[in-house]
């Protein structure tokens, strides 16, 4: 009798160091609440939303102090999805923050453009090349059409480029393959 | 006869039969509209502007990406316009064409080759041409042919592809009874090409023609010519390569992973064309069937030239008509006949109008996993892909489907499910793009913050350094000055003294 405890006791000692020690040692470090918000947002860095980024709103919506509809180009999709994520009652989105945009980069008119480096600045994600005095460019694999390069432009040579679907780009119509 | 198959695939017989499968040859088009964009890549940009007279067989467009071809005119004429047409695609989005109007004259532009001496031409030299000449595989799915041919190292085994792709078309058949010398030689060409030991030229046993055409021609002990199943879906690639070798090519690989080329008799002997005379690919093969037509046949047709063009040598009734190109499984409706033809049109159905029967729901019957060619599961699929499920479909391989509309005809729901699956695709495709796009947002947005609080707190540092500095100087001014004084005041005091002693 006194055997089967000691033998018992002994394997559940052990075994519990053994488990102990590897919920140490092998922690997986989760995403964080911030991260997964983060990952859901749009990541346009517009700051339509009234914090300067997308990660400082991810971190606004997780301490429950901004509500979930302050995304514009997320649209009522993203607030939808962060309704879901969250499991809170979805929200209309709000106008105050701004409208949704179709998908677009911007583009500067070189032939106008004095090189001011207003742009430069404004720039969120870096997308803009150029220097003082000299043209300025976009690389428009990195715009991700913010529009905040075009308030601060003295001379307004910042045009904004529909991005128009193309044939490796093209997605059929759900809608019309479900009722023909 | 081969007795090995792969699992699922369909047979139907040929939709509209023709006792003898001919090729008439159509006559030149007053004007051909030529698109810029290609199966892959971006448009080619034109080299020739309004009004520029062209001949036949002259560069009029090209690109530097490497898997596109050049763009010739197919006929000698002017260049009219170049603007934005609807071109054959199911997207039904205009890409830019060139518009050129004949002259009449057909004149060509020069063009030498290897010559009839091929063989001792270098595969460099070979390669070169086949791309000039603008080659894509011309079974329908348009990859360009000199990106399947060059750097190859271990090639074992050369496929040539003679089976229709679909019932109905009879485009590659009566290629191979009537040019079968052209083949051949092209087959040659190809061996020398990738170094292959032997070729596989695979025909449908429902086109004896074709086969006893080919065996008049064929000398060469390396080239055996096979006869396959009939069945639909064994034309792809790498089911045909199943069919003939019994190897299976593994998603998400190439068939020259596994050192097997394949290529179509029609782009074979386009390839022939190529090097022995670098003659571009002006023209091509297209079948003209369907409901609508009287006399089904086969018409060789300028690239560009219109679809009516040859619709209307088929002897078309009067009642008003849907035209698909490709084939009657996997094929694109079109909504006017007034579409150019291009590489990949390998056949124009033109059908009467039938109502479509209504689609109903899935009754999960199972009928779509029996014929699926390349084991899928069509009808979870379907669920994943209506409710736009797209990571969920991938891990179902939704990426190896051949969207060959087995699971369609079959299904007695009347389910669209190749579409729904286009559509997955497409969307799986976009997602991930955006989710990459998106990646790169927040990397640099937090690089960004990241780089600005750097400089922030270098500045403070670089701050806090000069005035730490402009102290210490400070204070050493302070000392020197004193010193000064010092001095000074010696000095008074020495010359008070000197005054007085005077």
């Amino acid at each position: 009798m006194l055997d089967s405890v000691f033998i018992f006791s002994a394997l559940a000692l052990g075994l519990g160091l053994v488990l102990g020690y590897a919920a140490i040692k092998f922690k997986v470090e989760g995403n964080s609440l911030v991260d997964q918000i983060d990952a859901i947002l749009p990541q346009t860095q517009c700051g339509q939303c009234n914090y300067p980024g997308c990660r400082p709103y991810a971190e606004a919506i997780a301490s429950g102090e901004a509500p979930i509809n302050q995304c514009p180009p997320g649209g009522q999709e993203g607030v939808d999805e962060l309704a879901e994520f969250l499991d809170v009652e979805t929200l209309p989105l709000n106008a105050e923050n701004g409208e949704t945009q179709p998908d677009h980069v911007v583009y500067v008119d070189e032939q106008v453009c004095i090189g001011c480096t207003l742009c430069i600045q404004a720039c969120p994600v870096d997308a803009f090349v150029g220097a003082s005095k000299v043209m300025t460019t976009v690389i428009a694999d990195e715009c991700t059409g913010c529009d905040l390069c075009i308030p601060v432009c003295p001379v307004d040579c910042i045009h904004v480029l529909e991005i128009a679907p193309t044939f490796s780009t093209y997605v059929p119509n759900m809608a019309e393959i479900a009722h023909a | 006869m081969l007795n090995q198959s792969f699992n699922g695939g369909i047979v139907i017989d040929s939709p509209h039969p023709v006792e003898v499968v001919e090729i008439i040859l159509a006559p030149l088009p007053d004007k051909v509209v030529l698109p810029l964009q290609q199966r892959i890549g971006g448009e080619a940009i034109p080299c020739v502007s309004v009004g520029d007279k062209v001949l036949t067989g002259q560069v009029i467009a090209k690109t530097d990406d490497y898997f596109c071809v050049p763009i010739h005119a197919s006929i000698s004429g002017t260049v009219v316009i170049i603007d934005d047409q609807t071109i054959p695609h199911k997207s039904g989005l205009r890409s830019k064409c060139i518009t050129i109007e004949s002259d009449g004259k057909d004149q060509w532009i020069e063009h030498t080759g290897c010559g009839v001496d091929f063989l001792h031409c270098d595969q460099a030299t070979m390669i070169k041409y086949i791309q000039a000449s603008g080659i894509v595989g011309l079974g329908g799915a348009g990859f360009p042919a000199h990106a399947k041919l060059e750097g190859i190292q271990d090639c074992h085994t050369l496929v040539i592809n003679g089976t229709e792709c679909e019932p109905g078309i009879m485009c590659d058949d009566a290629l191979m009874q009537h040019h079968p010398r052209d083949v051949i030689r092209g087959v040659e060409i190809l061996l020398h090409i990738c170094g292959a030991q032997r070729a596989v030229i695979a025909v449908e046993d429902d086109k004896q023609e074709a086969l006893n055409s080919l065996l008049m021609h064929c000398h060469d002990d390396r080239i055996s010519i096979e006869q396959i199943p009939t069945k639909y879906t064994s034309g792809a690639e790498k089911l045909l390569i199943k069919v003939l070798l019994g190897i299976e090519v593994p998603s998400g690989k190439f068939a020259i992973d596994i050192g097997v080329i394949c290529q179509n008799v029609s782009t074979t002997k386009a390839i022939f064309d190529a090097v022995v005379e670098n003659k571009p690919l002006v023209s091509r093969i297209v079948t003209v069937t369907g409901s609508g037509v009287k006399s089904p046949n086969n018409y060789e047709v300028r690239l560009g030239a219109s679809f009516e063009h040859i619709v209307s040598m088929a002897n078309p009734n009067t009642n008003h008509h849907s035209v698909r190109m490709g084939g009657m499984m996997m094929g694109v409706d079109v909504e006017t006949t007034r579409m150019p033809i291009c590489k990949i049109t390998n056949c124009i159905f033109v059908n009467n109008i039938e109502t479509k029967p209504n689609t109903q729901e899935c009754i999960r019957c199972g009928q779509c996993n029996q014929v699926c060619p390349v084991n899928l599961l069509p009808q979870q699929l379907y669920w994943y892909a209506k409710n736009e499920n797209t990571d969920k479909a991938m891990d179902y391989n939704l990426a190896d489907c051949i969207e060959c509309r087995c699971c369609d005809y079959v299904c007695p729901s009347h389910i669209p499910l190749a579409e729904y699956f286009s559509f997955a695709k497409a969307l799986h495709r976009k997602t991930t793009e955006d989710q990459y796009r998106t990646d790169i947002a927040r990397e640099r947005f937090e690089f960004r913050e990241y780089r600005l609080e750097r400089t922030k707190q270098e500045r403070a540092k670089m701050m806090a350094a000069k005035k730490e500095e402009l102290k210490k100087k400070m204070a050493n001014d302070k000392a020197q000055k004193g010193k000064i004084a010092a001095a000074m005041a010696r000095v008074k005091k020495t010359k008070k003294v000197s005054d007085d002693v005077q």
